[in-house]
């Protein structure tokens, strides 16, 4: 606890700059991810971050240490290297998109791999930390590589707010853009370098390996909440930058822990909680609503087991006899009617279930849609009276007000559906 | 039957175009006349979309030229509108209506600058041309199919044009948008725009368009109406491929290089 409030209370000005630094980094990759996603370039990414580790290396081998400007320009070089070859590679190959990607994302990354070793076996003192670009360790950045870091974060931040409609262009429809005139080959590669600068930002903080999921699942993650570009963006940065300062907590708390992983972790519950809570898009929320639809079924099936025995001129329904009408389901019906009775839809007078004016009136439309849709399936489509009760069984649950009336006007408010039973209105018995 | 004009709007000069190593477009020469509703008419796989995307630079061209207004293509951009097919766009990209259409504006906006209160205006005005007004906000992946079509031609309208390419604007359309859509086409002509459209269905085709063109991976006919529309020249174009071209085609393919490209 008191780790938590020594972390949080920023009392360490180097802890400040961390988390500044990984929310700034965190928005940046959020931000050109969402687009990528969308593109439905995902992969891409993933390539490009793997493909980065070999340029680290050779950084780090020219410059003999963990100079921050050689690894970012290694890192960046090598990540354009990849891109421009997969494109490449696309355009002069009959290779599909995905086994171009995970080529040039293993060749890549195996070679860094031999990389490493390599300067391992050197036995220079310095690379005692290059082990950290794999998986990140956001708690030994110093201040100096922040400010490269925050700052090319920055840099994509503003880029990309400034080309707003360039790039939505660019993802939705690029070849309307070219057609306007618009330079969408320049375009397309600012947006590469963008990707590119947006792994490179990452590797000391969350590492090569991970970066990828920092890029895409923030946005994917989003998505199940909105439908509207402005806040995608938004949320898909709030979860990035969350996780990001999240997980740096855990590798401040817990020495030797990368932070990488961790901010997958809680990336991954940001997306779980998406898939499961987003309302409308989300698990449950699609549960919720077929519960709800199932319900809303069974109360319209008494109403009209009701009010068919009226029609029969039956003037009593003793509830056991509603039960025995569905069968196997007593405890249902059961908690139905009272749901009815709650409603003010029926009435239970010492076992006796009758209409209130307001159910009859419900029964009476559940009936009317039914009967009306089994009219206009009968003369609007040619289906034989025989064939439209399952239809028309679904359908009267959800056909609205709007429809009914359009139902009405076509049909021209006619008395009898196709099996000669009579449609009910409010207004019959007057 | 190929009718050509004096002082055209669109020359299309001697035009080939390839895809990677079949032709999909032999040697098309027309001239098209201004203030007409033309109709780009041809069996699937003719080469009706490739034309539009050669006229508008979209693909490569293996031989010959384009002339608009008699000037380059990048000269008069602005003066041109091009409308994608439908299937071409991802319509789950999260945007309402509004903003596709406001991307009409963005020729004439440029590069950086933000769409403000005109642009606004200028789209809801072409959102109501095409009796999608009370639709704005709504997210494009709500549409139908014919609700996106209109919003591709609202998008084409906000670019105050003067000549249009329509890639199939028809399909997937029910018969009233359809209708109400030709009409708007129509009235646009008679106030001198030129609206080119590929189309599929040739009786409608027949009510609509003032000239036709017709394409079978070379140029049929193209010209007026009522002299292009024979028997003859119909058969030529939907009663399948020529077969000699067809196994050129296939030679060209098997080679290891596109000898039509230079």
């Amino acid at each position: 606890m008191s780790d938590f409030v020594y972390f949080f209370t920023f009392q360490d000005a180097s802890i400040a700059f961390v988390v500044i630094g990984i929310t700034l980094l965190g928005i940046g990759s959020a931000y050109v991810g969402t687009y990528s996603f969308l593109d439905k370039k995902a992969l891409l990414g993933d390539a490009i971050s793997h493909a980065v580790l070999p340029g680290i290396c050779l950084g780090f081998m020219l410059a003999g240490e963990k100079n921050p400007i050689y690894i970012v320009t290694g890192a960046f070089l090598s990540g354009a290297l990849a891109t421009f070859l997969t494109s490449w590679l696309k355009s002069n190959t009959r290779l599909s998109d995905d086994a171009i990607i995970a080529s040039i994302l293993s060749i890549f990354f195996g070679f860094g791999v031999v990389l490493l070793t390599v300067i391992q076996k050197s036995g220079n003192p310095e690379m005692a930390g290059l082990n950290q670009f794999i998986f990140g360790n956001a708690i030994a950045i110093l201040e100096e590589d922040l400010y490269i870091y925050g700052g090319l974060a920055v840099l994509i931040i503003i880029t990309l707010s400034a080309f707003r409609k360039e790039f939505s262009m660019l993802v939705f429809n690029a070849d309307f853009g070219k057609s306007i005139g618009y330079p969408m080959g320049a375009i397309r590669l600012i947006f590469n370098v963008l990707m590119i600068l947006a792994v490179v930002i990452g590797i000391q903080a969350i590492g090569v390996v991970l970066m990828a999921a920092l890029l895409i699942a923030p946005g994917a993650a989003a998505r199940f909440w909105t439908d509207k570009l402005g806040k995608l963006l938004l949320i898909a940065g709030a979860f990035s930058a969350v996780s990001g300062i999240m997980g740096t907590f855990v590798s401040f708390v817990i020495p030797q822990m990368p932070t990488g992983p961790w901010v997958v972790v809680f990336l991954s519950l940001f997306a779980f909680i998406s898939f499961l809570f987003a309302p409308k898009k989300g698990v449950l929320s699609r549960f919720i609503a077929r519960r709800y639809y199932l319900k809303k079924t069974n109360q319209d099936h008494i109403l009209k087991a009701i009010f068919h025995g009226t029609e029969k001129g039956q003037s009593s329904f003793p509830i056991e006899e509603i039960y025995q009408s569905f069968p196997y389901k007593k405890r249902e019906t059961k908690q139905t009617i009272d749901d009815l009775i709650k409603s003010n839809l029926l009435t239970n007078n010492q076992g006796f279930i009758d209409f209130t004016t307001k159910g009859k009136s419900e029964a009476k439309r559940i009936v009317r849609l039914h009967r009306l849709w089994e009219l206009y399936l009968n003369e609007y489509m040619n289906i034989a009276p025989d064939h439209v009760h399952d239809s028309a069984e679904k359908l009267e649950h959800i056909l609205t007000p709007e429809l009914e009336a359009l139902l009405e006007n076509r049909l021209n408010f006619p008395k009898l559906d196709p099996h000669q039973e009579t449609i009910p209105r409010d207004n019959d018995e007057l | 039957m190929i009718i050509n004009v004096e002082s055209p709007i669109l020359e299309i000069h001697d035009l080939t175009v390839s895809y990677d190593q079949s032709p999909v477009l032999w040697n098309v020469d027309l001239s098209l006349p201004a203030g007409k509703l033309i109709g780009i008419l041809g069996p699937n796989g003719a080469g009706k979309s490739t034309l539009i995307k050669a006229i508008m630079g979209l693909v490569p061209v293996t031989g010959g030229y384009v002339k608009i207004f008699d000037r380059e293509l990048n000269d008069v951009r602005s003066r041109i509108s091009y409308v994608p097919q439908r299937e071409s766009v991802d319509w789950n990209f999260p945007a309402s209506v509004l903003d596709v259409v406001m991307m009409g504006t963005y020729g004439k906006l440029g590069l950086f600058r933000r769409p403000g209160k005109k642009e606004k205006k200028i789209a809801m005005d072409c959102l109501e041309k095409v009796g999608m007004q009370s639709f704005v906000n709504r997210q494009i992946s709500e549409l139908s199919g014919g609700q996106q079509q209109r919003v591709f031609i609202a998008r084409a309208l906000a670019q105050e044009a003067d000549l249009y390419l329509m890639d199939e604007p028809f399909a997937g359309v029910d018969m009233a948008t359809e209708t109400a859509i030709f009409q708007l086409l129509q009235e646009m002509a008679a106030a001198g725009k030129t609206v080119i459209v590929v189309h599929h269905d040739i009786h409608s085709a027949m009510n609509y368009f003032d000239w036709i063109i017709m394409l079978n991976l070379h140029l049929v006919a193209s010209g007026p109406k009522a002299e292009v529309v024979t028997e003859e020249l119909l058969r030529k174009t939907y009663g399948g491929k020529l077969n000699l071209l067809t196994k050129v085609t296939d030679i060209i393919r098997q080679k290891d290089f596109n000898p039509l490209k230079s």
